[in-house]
């Protein structure tokens, strides 16, 4: 079964915004809440700045769904964390646990009144119909269901985000990495998989830490 | 007969005062009232890709997973 993900290279990644306006665009999202942005760090330091294009990384082991008061959240055969809009009390508990930030809450009125959670679907919608109007306004597009991949991926212009079945798109990204190490070319991220960030067969033993080299240290 | 009154009037006070502590449907049972379509089953909208077929999961696996590889240029270039 697939396990869909998103990377983003950022030896590619231009910080042009296009993922961002894409997914605002396609998905009809309203003002002051953005379901994917774009990160740059050491911004304006000739060689080390980075950008990388954050939104919901569907987690394998979710916190948002381990927190959840209401239990809104479920995970699709797909591997795509969703939640039901209909049963979030909009508390913000997912806002906390969420190491990426992706849970966005609209200001609804005076006082931080916030409206529910929202948050990147994998443009896969949620539990309404497929493809229906209901579906649409609440979560947006289900561009899955259409046989198609979420726009922010696909329309990027270096390709440096890429979505889809994590043992696929991990490839494409262990190939760049070679090709950059045969080219002489600065590797970024090393080669990896989601099997061995998860620990599945194969996983080398882990590197000593420092603490672990001194004598008699626990 | 006043003590029977008394006590049948006893009786449906109770049951009225207990029927106020019951709860709601639960949100689990609401839960399991809306189920989500697998993408695979296809929308009815007008926007599917033609080259699968709703309801065929196995397609629709090939047919993502080809857009998927198409995402990396380095296949065209050699």
């Amino acid at each position: 079964m697939a396990r869909m993900k998103f990377i983003c290279d950022t030896e590619r990644c231009i910080e042009c915004n296009g993922c961002v306006t894409a997914c605002k665009n396609d998905n009809e999202v309203p003002w002051g809440v953005n379901r994917r942005r774009v990160v740059t760090v050491n911004d304006g330091i000739i060689g080390q700045e980075k950008s990388i294009s954050v939104a919901c990384m569907h987690c394998t082991d979710a916190p948002c769904m381990a927190v959840c008061p209401v239990d809104c959240f479920y995970r699709t055969d797909e591997g795509v964390v969703l939640h039901d809009k209909d049963i979030c009390i909009g508390c913000g508990y997912c806002s906390f646990a969420c190491p990426f930030g992706a849970p966005q809450f609209l200001s609804v009125g005076a006082f931080g009144v916030r409206s529910k959670m929202d948050k990147c679907t994998f443009c896969s919608g949620g539990p309404e119909a497929n493809g229906s109007v209901a579906e649409f306004k609440k979560y947006g597009r289900n561009r899955l269901a259409e046989g198609k991949l979420p726009l922010c991926a696909e329309m990027c212009s270096t390709k440096a985000l890429i979505g889809g079945d994590s043992e696929i798109i991990s490839g494409i990204f262990n190939k760049r990495v070679e090709n950059r190490q045969a080219n002489g070319k600065y590797t970024g991220s090393q080669l990896f998989g989601w099997s061995t960030a998860y620990g599945g067969p194969g996983t080398p033993d882990p590197t000593p830490t420092a603490a672990a080299k001194i004598p008699g240290a626990k | 007969m006043k003590s029977i009154l008394k006590v049948l009037g006893l009786g449906i006070a109770t049951v009225t005062l207990l029927g106020a502590c019951s709860e709601p449907p639960q949100i689990a049972a609401r839960k399991a009232l809306r189920p989500d379509v697998a993408p695979y089953m296809g929308a009815d909208n007008g926007f599917m890709t033609k080259n699968w077929k709703p309801g065929d999961q196995a397609s629709w696996t090939e047919s993502v997973d080809k857009r998927t590889l198409s995402q990396s240029e380095q296949r065209r270039t050699k």
